[in-house]
């Protein structure tokens, strides 16, 4: 059933979503925020997933959700204190409803004693909490018996329903009512007080659902009418005296006609013995009997002529919303069945103008599948390309020729550009999805490693693409774990050491042009530089005599299969830490740069392209190939002739710029391209690299900006060192993309060797 | 007909969706009782259906809302829930909901419920 299918992927959606908040508004709560706010929509969260999984059946699901939100209800309202061992039960709670949900998704059985625990404790909880406050209170028993997933019609116990004495007919408005003798007949006294019309509750649609049960007379009391004089518009003066003549009827089913209106109303239900009966009459006889004065339709017209009971009838017609339905009549089930629905409808269409321009009023989001944006992404990449080629193929002599042609360019441009910020607006998201998970994980660890931690978050609303943002928490999580684990260190020490015993990580985001920038910073001891260094050493990660800036030192930890854990813990320090970062980073376009301090601390800085698609590019040419270079890492462009060229002591070629010594990278040799082009016409292209590093390129020409979509060479044929991917350009010819972070960083083995 | 629903539940809101919409009426949506009200305040409905524990504007403020305005007496309220408790469904009813309907419901259920209500 694909609908069903339908319903549970956007309840698995929504879970999620659930989830996610569940872990913010707990994290909040654990930094003391404990807000009615935060608990009701902790209360709402586990309740919408409790009643989503209720309509699909998934009872363990809707169990153990339903045990936490009492336990929660009872939180909110104050019965139960949110002390720190129940807001721990409450954090494995949400551990626990996620694995619900997820066996529910995934269609696995979690086993009948999972979560039983926790379930034990919710219940003592919730059942000691409630004993606690006021007794007698209705939600004080087992309440995960209560639930039911099939649909309840929760009866009403109606006063006087099955035990109301016999009443025999006193008054002498009564007009007795047929009777079957060997059906149940009942009669029904019906006396609605002025709540029942205010909360919109009708008397016919009462009647008119008792005559589904049965044959009905219906028998207006009128006799409360006062005179004139005290007369009141919206009084209530109309009462009812209805007998029901039914086979099946029971004091249940005649009670459920009377549910919503309990309360609302004076009302005996009573069941006829057949002595106290009278002769049944005639079905023509019955049609005669009933006929009060009420029976026809007051129009307008027909007022002057009224008496004062219809009178009244009039002044409840004119005003029905406040006072009295419409007058009661016999109704039979034949003809009430099949009027109303269709008739109601037919009515609405005609009274209302032009239905669908209104259809979906109230709806300011849409959800749409991320498949179908990325449509719209790759097809606006493509559009992008199309118009850079169509801008190139404009030459001077067509500008001069045609100059409306040019206008229509570069109109084109414009708009081309607009539709892919557009779409790219589309696809960002804030960092704070991926944030929120994170202050858990630091209270895991502080625990686990017994050190004091807190967590800083800041930019939390920067946004950046979805894809980036799924891409982001495995790095996170590696980054934050090797600072609450490698850096900040133990709150004996640094007392020794003057610091805080507390230790600070701090998360921010920013955005910084055409990147964002999440840095992780810890206050803790810095690397140990000498000790990456050995270890190093020791795993011939590098050569024995190698030299080392800080900076090469402090990248070491991205090395594969580097760890400088004394012991390995489960936390991290099992070697597969910092080296996954830099992968999962480089992956997604992006650069890790680190910076330590001794005694200080640590700080990661992930650099992060706004979107994965299309990429703001320079294009060049080195040898016969074109080659682009991203545009966000060009500092500037010099022409070879006028560049100032020296060497470094080692011999390595350097290039001066305004009293720098800049690394020169020929890319017509480190990519082993000949290049036909004297010096003097080459180009130098200034770039910047991670952490401010800059690096001097060298190509044979430049010809010009543009945008390109990336492709991924690893997927489409294998990584490159050198080469951040490639893209097909307007001409159809395919470009490298120049990975300026790779070709800066010296191979560490070939210089070793 | 129109139906106005109101749940923060897009589960919910899809499904009352769909069944409603199957049963010939025409379905409008709102994901809180704030949003709720600002429907009604465009859009004439024939009834509307609420759930109860909501954000900004719970199901309880929302009726006592509508109710107030005096626009709305005769505007059957179906309130939503899964309580099994007494409790919520007294306080909606006393703040001026007509019936309720117990989450989860059943598509004919629904159906007659409202029937129960409208004319």
């Amino acid at each position: 059933m694909s609908d069903l299918d339908d319903f549970k992927a956007t309840y698995f959606d929504e879970c999620s979503e659930l989830l996610t908040e569940l872990e913010e508004q707990f994290a909040a709560i654990e930094a003391g925020e404990r807000t009615p706010d935060r608990l009701n929509a902790v209360f709402r969260a586990i309740h919408s997933i409790k009643g989503g999984g209720g309509a699909f059946g998934f009872s363990e699901l809707v169990a153990f959700a339903h045990a936490y939100e009492t336990l929660l209800d009872h939180v909110r309202d104050g019965r139960i204190e949110l002390s720190d061992p129940v807001a721990v039960l409450c954090i494995r709670a949400n551990d626990l409803v996620a694995d619900f949900v997820n066996s529910a998704k995934t269609g696995t059985k979690l086993g009948a004693a999972y979560g039983a625990e926790e379930r034990a404790q919710f219940d003592a909880l919730s059942n000691g909490g409630a004993h606690g406050a006021a007794a007698g209170d209705d939600e004080n028993g087992p309440i995960v018996e209560e639930f039911d997933i099939d649909f309840v019609p929760v009866m009403v116990n109606l006063d006087g329903a099955a035990a109301a004495p016999v009443v025999p007919p006193a008054d002498d408005s009564f007009v007795s009512a047929p009777l079957a003798v060997e059906k149940g007949h009942w009669e029904i006294r019906f006396a609605p007080h002025s709540e029942l019309y205010a909360r919109a509750n009708d008397p016919l649609l009462l009647f008119r659902e008792l005559a589904n049960l049965g044959e009905l007379t219906v028998e207006a009391k009128l006799n409360e009418i006062p005179p004139l004089a005290d007369f009141e518009p919206f009084g209530i003066y109309c009462t009812w005296e209805l007998t029901l003549v039914s086979p099946t009827a029971t004091a249940e089913s005649i009670g459920e006609v009377f549910e919503f209106v309990e309360g609302n109303c004076d009302l005996s239900i009573a069941q006829l013995s057949s002595k106290n009966s009278k002769a049944e009459p005639s079905l023509a006889d019955l049609a005669q009997i009933v006929t009060p004065p009420s029976a026809a339709p007051v129009t307008d017209a027909e007022v002057e002529s009224l008496s004062f009971a219809e009178l009244a009838e009039t002044v409840k017609a004119e005003a029905p919303k406040r006072a009295a339905p419409p007058p009661p009549k016999l109704v039979k089930s034949a003809e009430i069945d099949p009027a109303p629905p269709s008739l109601a409808a037919e009515e609405l269409d005609d009274r209302r103008a032009g239905p669908d321009d209104r259809r979906g009023a109230g709806v300011q989001s849409i959800r749409v599948d991320l498949d179908k944006v990325d449509r719209v992404v790759n097809m606006v990449g493509e559009l992008v390309i199309t118009q850079s080629m169509l801008t190139q193929q404009m030459d001077d002599t067509l500008r001069a020729q045609y100059q409306e042609l040019v206008r229509g360019l570069e109109v084109l441009a414009q708009t081309t550009r607009g539709l892919q910020d557009a779409v790219m607006a589309i696809r960002a998201q804030p960092v704070k999805s991926v944030f929120s998970r994170m202050p858990r994980l630091v209270r895991e660890l502080a625990q686990k490693t017994g050190k004091k931690i807190k967590l800083e978050t800041i930019g939390e609303a920067t946004e950046i693409d979805k894809t980036v943002i799924e891409q982001l928490s495995d790095p996170l999580t590696h980054m934050i774990r090797n600072s609450a684990d490698h850096g900040i260190e133990t709150p004996e020490k640094r007392r020794a050491l003057g610091k805080p015993e507390m230790g600070t990580i701090r998360l921010s985001a920013e955005q910084a042009g055409g990147n964002i920038l999440i840095a992780v910073e810890d206050d803790g001891g810095g690397i140990n530089r000498d000790r990456v260094v050995q270890v190093a050493r020791d795993r011939m990660v590098i050569g024995p005599d190698q030299q080392l800036t800080e900076e090469q030192i402090d990248n070491l930890i991205f090395a594969p299969g580097f760890s400088t854990a004394e012991a390995v813990s489960d936390i991290s320090g099992r070697g597969v830490g910092m080296d996954v970062v830099l992968s999962n980073i480089k992956k997604i376009g992006g650069s890790v740069h680190v910076k330590s301090r001794t005694g200080l601390g640590t700080r990661m800085t992930l650099r992060l392209p706004l979107t994965l698609a299309v990429l703001d590019v320079m294009l060049v040419k080195v040898g016969p190939s074109p080659y682009v270079i991203p545009l966000s890492s060009i500092v500037e462009t010099i022409q070879c002739s006028r560049a100032d060229f020296g060497r470094a002591p080692s011999g390595a070629k350097v290039l001066r710029v305004r009293g720098e010594y800049v690394q020169v990278v020929d890319l017509a040799e480190r990519f082993e391209l000949g290049s036909g082009a004297d010096l003097a016409n080459r180009f130098v292209v200034l770039c910047e690299a991670e952490g401010g590093v800059k690096i001097a390129l060298i190509v044979d020409d430049i010809i010009g900006q543009q945008q390109v979509v990336i492709k991924s060479l690893e997927e489409n044929f294998e990584s490159i060192e050198g080469i951040a991917g490639g893209t097909i350009l307007g001409d159809g010819n395919v470009a490298l993309i120049v990975d300026v972070q790779g070709l800066k960083a010296p191979k560490l083995h070939k210089n070793a060797a | 007909m129109r139906v106005l629903t109101v749940d923060d539940s897009r589960t919910i809101l899809a499904m009352l969706h769909h069944t409603l919409s199957n049963a010939g009426f025409e379905v409008l949506q709102a994901e809180d009782g704030q949003k709720g009200l600002d429907v009604l305040a465009t859009e004439n409905v024939d009834v509307v259906i609420t759930d109860i524990n909501m954000p900004v504007m719970d199901g309880i403020e929302f009726i006592k809302h509508v109710r107030a305005s005096g626009e709305h007496n005769s505007l059957p309220i179906l309130i939503l829930t899964t309580e099994t408790s007494q409790d919520k469904r007294d306080q909606g009813r006393a703040a001026g909901g007509t019936g309720w309907i117990v989450k989860p419901f059943d598509p004919e259920k629904l159906i007659s419920v409202i029937h129960r209500v409208v004319h």
